[in-house]
């Protein structure tokens, strides 16, 4: 019986300091025996911890494509993403995990996929974005709506831009109303409406829509009047964690665990809980 | 309306009556204990503007020191209670609600005396003792601040993370400054109602805390808690003539 | 299962067996505030026994209200980590009631089932439950309600009858003749004896068939907003519940220096679900208090399978509103 609360030793080997109060620590693992024996798939999250201070929940944003490191990207928000972000290059923090279902990438071979997200919304679908651009021949058509509120917030900026200039991923980069700084080239205008003027096609295709609930107010019935089924739309969901293996009660949502049967729902499956999320 | 009404187990339980066919379960007698004016803070309670509340003498004097405190304004209030001659009295406004409360001024029941009596008696070695003995058993369930009408905050200071001030987890040195930072807290403004010590699951009489800091108040201000409804808080509001013992 | 009788001046000494034997009896103490509590006894005289229910449930013995889950401390190089899971000593629970016997069932499913739990399964392992039938109840007790009642053997090591002069002891489980085997000379095989003369009589406020089907759409009656507003939003149900198993994480002491711990939570608090961010997913007293009753008796039987209720009634009488939850319950899904 493995210790489910005994957290990997995690060496920051990496910062990025991608927009107002958001950064990116890539880690390594102190312990070789660690590294070996770890491996996650797309859509699985881990709580950070700071010692002394707590855990935070994130999702693993690197993909599982590649190996010898975990990434995460945060915000700094309230007393672990702080101290987290306090923290310096090559401090050791804690890291308990992989935690949660995974995106089912295998079902998704030869069909379209449709990214839609904002804000910090893209961390954890940046994690499936890589594992299927490393493996690019094996899907459909990839296509990606992203915005944040101004230019400044938006993340990995550097691969956006590369994701712009590969030539096999469209992508739709915008920023709110007035977010737009006088060089800004790219859209303008907020997620929601720019996919509905660039509708994505639904034959074959599969959509992830994650971020903040506005945007999947919003965005659920664009999709549906462009002829996705809700069992063709995933989502990953957040709340309250604390164990992040389905024991300490803080994630639920109706019977359902975020940590433990999700965070990766379908619409579907979103549509028969409470809405307690 | 909030009142009383009877149950399957034993006491008496609050009822919230919202129309007219559901007055009939409505009941008041010496057993129904419990400080109703907690619920006047709900935002439940708040959002209906109309509210009657069937109040016991803990109750009412509840109502005076929130009154005092700013709290009740955004609510039209009334007050109801039965006094000792079985009449039901409805009070129209604060000065009639003081005036009864002045002329039915509840003394310290005699059990709490014995026990405030003990715990004053101890050595300063004994008291801690005592409390630490007592506090050791405390499970921070916070049904003694749930059930206070006095503590309002929206967020209690033990819900402050940044930093912790108290910590989360039951200890006996953590539940004590728990303890004291509430008796700090509600020194000149507890009523006595003596409802935190009734309800607490382990048994704690927690009320003799903030009754011995209402009686050492009383004896260096002069201030009774929950006598009237334009009284100031005793911590905070200076007087020439304050004793100032304590400074010197 | 073996059945044995014990004289009933004979009980004193089988207890005082169980303690010679080394291991750390665990009993009801009526203590100074008139309350009775389990706690760690050295003789059968420290022993509660004219009482209906404890205030608060055994399960600490499994699942204590503080936990440390580790300690650490900073070298040089890299932080130590160290789990204190090895010393904890063979203990015996005395005095149960069947709920509370029938809870542990509940809380092995719990914490066992999927993602096993470390520290319960060492601390499960470690203890014996001794249980004692129930001869009173009162009107908050509602054990048949939820298919038990107060001479059920579920959960238990041994459960222990009082029949006059004999005590019908009923052996579950191997630790259970361990105990036994303590004092064996004091127990007389026996027959099996019908034990329903001497138990409570309750009348079942509910059949469970029936809730366990109207709740399936009882989610967004609107008695639930009258049902709960006596509720404070404390954590006295759930802390005195044999079933309730939140927790909170948190970490004391300093970045340098300090120990990863977990202690009893409540989904009644007001910042159970609220995020970082300020968001809270049950945002008012009546979601949470919805959330508590339609875990308990919908979510625990869709995922284990187990009603998680057992009837023992102390969120009734801890309550500092004196909510009953088969009241509200009976109101939801009327």
């Amino acid at each position: 019986m493995t210790n489910q609360y005994i957290p990997y030793k995690m060496r920051i080997a990496n910062i990025i300091e991608e927009a107002p109060l958001v950064q990116t620590y890539r880690l390594e693992f102190v312990d070789e025996k660690d590294a070996e024996q770890f491996s996650f798939k797309a859509g699985q999250f881990a709580e950070y911890g700071v010692f002394g201070e707590g855990e935070s929940t994130f999702c693993i944003a690197s993909s599982p494509t590649r190996e010898g490191y975990v990434e995460c990207t945060f915000r700094s928000t309230g007393r672990v993403t702080k101290a987290l972000a306090n923290c310096e290059l090559n401090d050791i923090i804690g890291l308990r995990g992989p935690f949660g279902n995974t995106f089912p990438i295998e079902e998704w071979y030869g069909k379209n996929v449709v990214f839609i997200t904002g804000g910090i919304g893209l961390p954890p679908l940046r994690c499936v974005i890589w594992n299927l651009l490393d493996q690019r021949e094996k899907f459909g058509d990839i296509t990606i709506y992203y915005g944040a509120r101004t230019v400044n917030d938006l993340v990995y900026k550097d691969e956006l831009e590369e994701w712009k200039n590969r030539g096999d991923v469209k992508l739709y980069v915008t920023v709110d109303p007035g977010g737009e700084t006088p060089d800004w080239k790219g859209l303008v205008g907020f997620v929601p409406t720019i996919l509905e003027q660039n509708p994505p096609k639904s034959e074959n295709s599969v959509a992830i829509v994650a971020g903040p609930p506005i945007l999947i107010k919003m965005g659920m019935p664009i999709l549906g009047k462009n002829g996705f089924e809700n069992k063709d739309i995933y989502t990953t969901l957040e709340n309250r964690m604390k164990c992040g293996v389905g024991k300490c009660g803080h994630c639920t949502v109706g019977k359902t665990y975020v940590c433990k049967d999700g965070p990766v729902f379908t619409y579907e499956e979103v549509l028969t809980m409470p809405a307690e999320y | 309306m909030i009142g009383f009404k009877n149950a399957i187990y034993k006491l008496p339980v609050p009822c919230f009556v919202e129309n007219t066919a559901q007055i009939e379960q409505l009941i008041f007698t010496p057993s129904c204990q419990g400080n109703l004016a907690v619920y006047l803070h709900k935002p439940e309670v708040k959002a209906a503007k109309k509210v009657g509340i069937v109040a016991n003498i803990a109750t009412l004097r509840s109502v005076l020191q929130l009154v005092s405190e700013n709290q009740l304004g955004d609510i039209e209030k009334t007050v109801l209670t039965i006094n000792a001659q079985n009449e039901l009295l409805v009070f129209n406004n604060m000065d009639e609600l003081e005036q009864y409360v002045q002329e039915n001024f509840p003394v310290i029941s005699d059990e709490d005396k014995k026990l405030l009596d003990q715990v004053n008696a101890m050595t300063r070695a004994e008291r801690w003792q005592f409390w630490t003995e007592q506090f050791s058993a405390c499970v921070k369930c916070y049904a003694c601040r749930a059930v206070c009408p006095m503590c309002y905050c929206p967020t209690c200071t033990v819900e402050s993370n940044q930093p912790q001030w108290i910590k989360v987890s039951s200890e006996t040195t953590g539940n004590l400054e728990w303890h004291t930072m509430r008796a700090m807290h509600l020194a000149g403004r507890c009523i006595n109602c003596g409802e935190c010590g009734r309800i607490c699951p382990v048994g704690i009489p927690v009320h003799l805390l903030t009754a011995k800091m209402n009686q050492d108040i009383e004896a260096e201000f002069g201030a009774k808690t929950g006598f009237s409804f334009k009284s100031g808080y005793a911590l905070n509001t200076f007087k020439p003539g304050d004793k100032e013992q304590f400074i010197k | 299962m073996n059945i044995y009788t014990l004289k009933s001046s004979q009980l004193a000494e089988f207890f005082s067996q169980l303690i010679q034997s080394g291991k750390v009896v665990i009993a009801p103490v009526l203590k100074k505030s008139g309350k009775v509590f389990f706690e760690a006894v050295k003789s059968y005289d420290q022993v509660a026994t004219d009482y209906i229910q404890t205030g608060f449930s055994a399960k600490s013995v499994v699942f204590p209200k503080v936990e440390e889950l580790f300690s650490f401390e900073r070298n040089d190089d890299s932080i130590e980590i160290t789990n204190n899971l090895n010393s904890i000593p063979e203990t015996v629970v005395w005095g149960l009631r069947p709920c509370d016997a029938s809870a542990f069932n509940y809380l092995t499913e719990f914490f066992l089932r999927e993602n096993p739990d470390t520290y319960f399964a060492a601390r499960k392992e470690k203890t014996t439950l001794i249980t004692i039938s129930c001869a009173k109840a009162d009107e908050a007790c509602f054990c048949t309600s939820v298919e038990l009642n107060p001479g059920s053997t579920a959960g238990s090591d041994v459960l222990l009858t009082a029949m006059g002069e004999d005590v019908y002891v009923e052996v579950m489980t191997e630790k259970g003749q361990a105990a036994i085997e303590t004092s064996a000379s004091l127990f007389t095989p026996s027959q099996e004896k019908s034990k329903d003369e001497y138990l409570a009589k309750l009348t079942a406020v509910f059949s469970m068939d029936e809730i366990k089907e109207r709740i399936k759409t009882a989610y967004d009656n609107a008695e639930w907003k009258h049902e709960s507003m006596g509720c404070f939003g404390c954590g006295a149900c759930a802390f005195s519940c044999p079933t309730c198993t939140c927790f909170d994480i948190q970490d004391e002491g300093t970045q340098n220096k300090g120990k990863r711990l977990r202690c009893w939570d409540a989904c009644g608090f007001g910042q159970f679900t609220k995020h970082a961010s300020g968001h809270n997913t049950r945002n008012n007293q009546t979601e949470r208090r919805r959330q508590r009753l339609m875990h308990k008796f919908k979510y625990s039987v869709e995922n284990l399978g187990i009603v998680s209720c057992v009837g023992c009634g102390r969120c009734i009488r801890v309550c500092p509103a004196h909510l009953n939850v088969f009241e509200n319950i009976l109101s939801v899904t009327k």
